[in-house]
């Protein structure tokens, strides 16, 4: 369970947003939609640990993530996975190199096991056979969909991703909601930032809930059917 | 999966071209540090050149026996800073005259030999000191068989200053090497950070510490720097040992093979890959910061 208490932001000599609770649960996939600028990535980064709020305190799992225990706080970020809006530009990176960096974090995977375990997220996200390519050389969907596929490598408990399914595009977010909820369904915690939210998403999920300039939506776990598994 | 992922030989995992190119590159450079370090250990600069070329000379009375001069040669050879006292009677003496100075057989048919025997004091190459010189010039001056004792002292503190010198500036040139290439060396450590720089912001925003990843690195860097350097000095004294037995003039110079295989060659190996060890390390931890304030 992560939780947000009284979140204030202070940018640019004015308040960003003050006063904010949020509340997200494990086993779920959470959807946070707010305009251009409204702070979306930075509120992603607070709930990562990444950074300081000027205001409040984010607690995890009872422990706050900014007064408490450092090396809980350290465990936690250790255990997010987190896809950023401005993915990967090193000219000189392959997907191999990215995958080879995620194990760096994680190290419960073995040499043997890598390519074959990448090789099947790399499929998943619709990008398969992509080990030997450039970053630079990819379209802005398949970096994303790549980040999300080395992210998934570590098997994150929590999963940050910002703006992933507005880059993504199109014929990728039935397949973005199917992995979300299968995610959320084992256990984790998805906490997608977006500008909008796609229809059938907001159909399924109801009418969301409005912190400051956000809005909160929970993805319904169980399939448009109603069926779980 | 774990959560505290292990850092340890974390450059070798990031790239390990640039690392094996670096590393092949770092032991050949310790061979030939190794090889200069065994030389200039064995040799201490130029002190076993300058024990080599100094030797006080006992000149004996005329009627001295051959057996009371032998003694008294093993006598001066028991003094500790003595390598070699040698006996030359006035026969002996007669050939090296004629030999130094060919010519001069005439001299010897007015009335026979006119060299005395002498006894040929060589030291050894830790202990030609002056205060040692003395000790030995005072112990053989006061023998009443022996006649004149030529030590050279009048010129004996400028030739051991200038020992003294050769030294110093040997252990320079030496140590100005080594500095130079371990600020190679912290250059290559910041051009890596700086390469890896996308891969540690990405270990940091998962919450491991920049000082961590600092403390791995400086770590690997030490222990690899420690076993290069050990690796490379044993290469090079190996070059060394098969050097000095082939080559007997080189092994007048630097001394025995034999030498290399003394305890304390050995522990000056030791001290001296722990050395380059906290080098490295120091190399890592200032490349890795230098590399991090650059970036700001």
């Amino acid at each position: 369970m992560i939780e947000a208490f009284r979140l204030g932001v202070f940018s640019r000599g004015a308040t960003l947003w003050d006063g904010l609770d949020f509340a997200f649960g494990d086993a779920a996939a959470w959807v946070v939609v707010g305009p251009p600028s409204s702070g979306k990535t930075l509120l992603l980064s607070i709930l990562r640990g990444d950074r300081r709020p000027d205001a409040g305190d984010v607690v995890v799992s009872g422990e706050s993530l900014f007064r408490g225990n450092a090396a809980l706080a350290r465990s936690y970020r250790a255990s997010c996975g987190h896809v950023p809006e401005q993915t990967v530009t090193d000219a000189r990176l392959t997907v191999g190199d990215l995958f080879r960096r995620s194990a760096l974090v994680g190290f419960g995977v073995r040499e043997s096991e890598r390519k074959d375990r990448s090789d099947r997220l790399l499929a998943m996200v619709g990008v398969p056979g992509a080990w030997e390519w450039r970053i630079v050389e990819m379209s802005t969907s398949e970096r994303v969909r790549t980040c999300l596929a080395t992210e998934l490598f570590r098997g994150p408990k929590v999963l940050f991703c910002d703006g992933a399914v507005a880059a993504a595009g199109m014929p990728y977010r039935e397949m973005l909601w199917g992995l979300f909820r299968a995610l959320a369904r084992e256990g984790n915690t998805v906490v997608l930032a977006e500008r909008t939210i796609p229809e059938d998403w907001a159909v399924a999920s109801g009418a969301g809930l409005p912190v400051g300039p956000f809005r909160v939506y929970r993805l319904p776990v169980s399939d448009s059917k109603g069926n779980l598994g | 999966m774990s959560e505290t992922p292990s850092l340890w030989w974390i450059d070798w995992r990031l790239s390990r071209g640039t690392l094996a190119r670096e590393t092949i590159w770092r032991f050949l450079c310790f061979c030939l540090f190794g090889f200069a370090l065994l030389s200039l250990l064995l040799s201490g600069g130029a002190n076993r050149f300058l024990a080599d070329r100094y030797a006080i000379t006992a000149v004996l009375q005329a009627d001295v026996p051959s057996a009371e001069a032998e003694g008294l040669a093993r006598k001066v050879a028991a003094l500790p800073p003595v390598r070699s006292a040698v006996y030359r009677d006035p026969e002996a003496a007669w050939k090296e005259f004629l030999k130094a100075y060919p010519g001069l057989e005439p001299l010897r048919a007015a009335g026979g030999n006119p060299l005395p025997g002498y006894i040929e004091v060589r030291f050894r190459h830790d202990r030609l000191t002056e205060g040692d010189v003395d000790l030995v010039a005072s112990a053989l001056r006061s023998v009443s068989r022996v006649d004149q004792v030529l030590a050279g002292e009048e010129w004996l503190p400028r030739f051991l200053r200038a020992g003294r010198y050769a030294s110093w500036a040997c252990w320079g040139l030496f140590g100005a090497i080594l500095a130079g290439f371990f600020l190679v060396g912290r250059l290559q450590e910041r051009g890596r950070a700086v390469a890896f720089a996308g891969d540690f912001s990405f270990l940091a925003e998962r919450g491991i510490p920049a000082g961590r990843l600092a403390l791995s690195r400086a770590a690997g860097a030490a222990v690899s720097g420690f076993l290069l350097a050990a690796a490379g000095a044993a290469a090079g004294g190996g070059a060394l040992f098969l050097l000095l037995g082939k080559l007997p003039l080189l092994a007048r110079m630097i001394g025995p093979p034999s030498d290399l295989l003394l305890p304390r060659t050995v522990a000056s190996v030791v001290l001296f890959s722990c050395c380059a060890a906290l080098l490295s390390a120091a190399s890592s931890l200032l490349g890795g910061r230098a590399a991090r304030s650059g970036r700001k």
